[in-house]
């Protein structure tokens, strides 16, 4: 039961992926995105991190995928403005993600990760206790100093945004 | 450690002092934030301590590292003065960012821990997008800031991607335990581990700019405001070749053999792209850009070669580099402020106009091309006998031919400021800017005469 719902979700994912990059709308985009991540929730439940579910499902899909939703409605991008690339480049891209693709299987499809030590796995390590003890302890540092990063983006968020003396309003 | 706190704070008491009417105190103040955190990094000299369950340590490497960065920020800011002057709004949140970033860079030098170092590259790189569209008005300071923020994203995603890598092959974050698991590799999993440092040396070398990640390196420098453009290619170049070669070294040390071909190749390619693309551009800022491509590429020598040279040959190089290029760029922002324009034909005549100004950009340009007497020799030497030792002549022979391609590109400015006529009048320089340009130019040639103060310090 599982193992097929397993399947069904990692085609789900690889699906709404593909229909990101490949549809012309930008708005379907989104929503193949939302749909991405609505799927990669449903991963994180199997592997028992109901916390990064909820988070992947409150934050990502909620309210990341809406404001990206707001922008694209803001900037009225339709198919005949949308600025087309030379040929070149895409047949140049398409070889160059192609053979990055090829050295991944490649490199990839002999790896046995041999199942480490599933009988010490400790089954419970998503769990919201389990995890904010180990992001307390063990990762504090990290974690702390996330903060100087995000104090950084905030200011110059604000610097880019603040309305320059003498500026006038466009919207 | 004490740096990254001090840092952290002094930053957000920036943002207050800018809440003040005058803009006068700003630079007063972050100059001392500067030489306080200096003055407690020092303290760590041949104290190494480890923090937060090794997460972090401080070691000889990484105070120099860390001294060469606070000190290249203390030289940079006094040419932020026309900010003063016109009375900037955001002058504040530019220092602010500085300091932020220089909390990454330490982040990136004295890491022990892969998350550290993912945190680190992010506050610098964040606080450099930001800072590369500061001038808001300016289409080309916006283009810079979009595209550095867009490619920038991409290869941050494709290190995470190499870490969790990694992290499947080793199942760890630190780089004693991904050490342990490199040079007994298990074969079930040494695939994965051979991508996941692919895909970080990907990331990382996009981040030092060095070939073929380096395309975005001319725009964005051409761009971004012209003090913050040394900021740049000194302060975060230094940061990124210190990370590049610790993890290189305390990581991936075993498995040297495998990474080797890699490395050597982008290294050539990099000394190929930066110097013959530099030879074409007519911008003096896109010349230092693609130089600093070029020198990326000469750093990356060191890395190659991989011995017990190595630490201080790149210790020294970035110091060389980093006041040399500071001082030209200090010239530059003086020259295209006044003539508008930032080609070559703009410094025509400057010898008679400013013969200080034409002195330190010749001194600069000396340094930058490796002529004796000057820092930047000692630092090629340095770089070139620690990949000697390791019989890598070929790869010697290349870096030399591309030295002599620098001459030319280096002597292009030198001329047009002593053998053309001058164009325009002379062009005035306050006090502090004149005695930082001066004493650049004392420690390139103090580098270049008694180099042995500056080696073997680690």
């Amino acid at each position: 039961m599982t193992g097929n719902f397993f399947y069904f979700l990692t085609f789900l994912t690889l699906f709404a992926a593909i229909g990101v990059v490949a549809s012309k709308n930008p708005v379907y985009s989104v929503l193949f995105m939302i749909l991405t991540f609505f799927a990669l929730t449903g991963h994180y439940i199997l592997l028992n991190a109901q916390f990064l579910a909820a988070v992947n499902f409150i934050v990502y899909m909620g309210a990341i995928m809406v404001l990206f939703l707001f922008v694209i409605m803001f900037l009225n991008m339709r198919e005949d403005t949308e600025q087309h690339k030379p040929l070149l480049s895409k047949i140049a891209a398409a070889i160059a993600g192609g053979i990055l693709f090829v050295v991944m299987i490649a490199a990839l499809k002999d790896v046995d990760t041999q199942m480490k030590a599933t009988a010490v796995f400790d089954s419970q390590i998503g769990m919201v206790e389990n995890l904010g003890k180990v992001l307390f302890r063990d990762y504090l540092l990290p974690f702390e100093l996330a903060s100087v990063l995000f104090l950084a983006a905030m200011a110059g968020a604000v610097m880019l945004g603040k309305r320059e003396p003498g500026e006038q309003n466009r919207f | 450690m004490t740096s990254i706190i001090l840092l952290s704070i002094f930053g957000i008491l920036n943002l207050f002092v800018g809440f003040m009417k005058s803009k006068k105190a700003l630079m007063p103040a972050v100059l001392l934030f500067l030489a306080v955190s200096l003055g407690a990094t020092m303290f760590d000299w041949n104290q190494p301590q480890s923090y937060f369950s090794n997460m972090l340590s401080t070691d000889n490497f990484s105070v120099g590292f860390t001294a060469v960065m606070v000190v290249s920020t203390l030289f940079i800011l006094p040419f932020s003065r026309s900010y003063v002057v016109a009375e900037n709004s955001n002058l504040a949140e530019y220092y602010s960012l500085l300091l932020f970033s220089l909390v990454g860079g330490i982040m990136m030098v004295s890491y022990e821990n892969l998350l550290i170092l993912f945190v680190g590259i992010e506050i610098m790189s964040i606080s450099m997008y930001i800072i590369a569209g500061s001038d808001k008005r300016n289409i080309l300071s916006n283009e810079a800031s979009m595209k550095y923020f867009l490619m920038g994203s991409f290869f941050t995603g494709i290190i995470l991607f190499g870490i969790a890598l990694l992290y499947g092959a080793t199942g760890a974050f630190y780089l004693t335990d991904i050490a342990a698991a490199a040079t007994n590799m298990d074969p079930a999993t040494s695939p994965l581990l051979l991508m996941g440092l692919l895909l970080v040396l990907i990331g990382v070398t996009f981040k030092i700019g060095a070939a073929p990640f380096h395309f975005w390196t001319p725009d964005v420098y051409e761009g971004t405001p012209t003090v913050f453009t040394s900021y740049m290619s000194t302060v975060v170049k230094t940061a990124g070749i210190a990370a590049f070669y610790k993890l290189m070294s305390a990581a991936f040390g075993g498995v040297y053999d495998q990474w080797f071909p890699t490395v050597v190749a982008i290294t050539v390619l990099t000394l190929l792209i930066g110097n013959i693309g530099a030879v074409a551009q007519n911008s003096m800022k896109r010349m230092l850009a693609y130089s600093s491509i070029s020198h990326a590429g000469y750093l990356m020598i060191a890395l190659t070669s991989f011995n017990d040279r190595s630490e201080n040959a790149i210790l020294f190089y970035s110091l060389a580099y980093a006041v040399a290029t500071i001082a030209a760029f200090g010239v530059l922002k003086y020259v295209s402020d006044e003539r508008g324009s930032d080609e070559y034909s703009a410094f025509n005549g400057l010898g008679k106009t400013n013969p200080l100004l034409a002195f330190v950009m010749t001194v600069a340009m000396l340094s930058l091309a490796g002529i004796p007497l000057t820092g930047g020799f000692f630092g090629k030497l340095f770089l070139f006998s620690a990949a000697l030792e390791q019989d890598m002549v070929w790869l010697i022979i290349v870096a030399v031919l591309m030295s002599a391609v620098g001459i030319y590109y280096y002597f292009r400015v030198i001329i047009a400021m002593y053998m053309r006529d001058a164009e325009g009048t002379r062009i005035a320089v306050d006090p502090l800017a004149t005695f930082t340009l001066i004493s650049l130019v004392v420690l390139t040639v103090l580098m270049g005469v008694v180099p042995g103060l500056f080696n073997n310090l680690l």
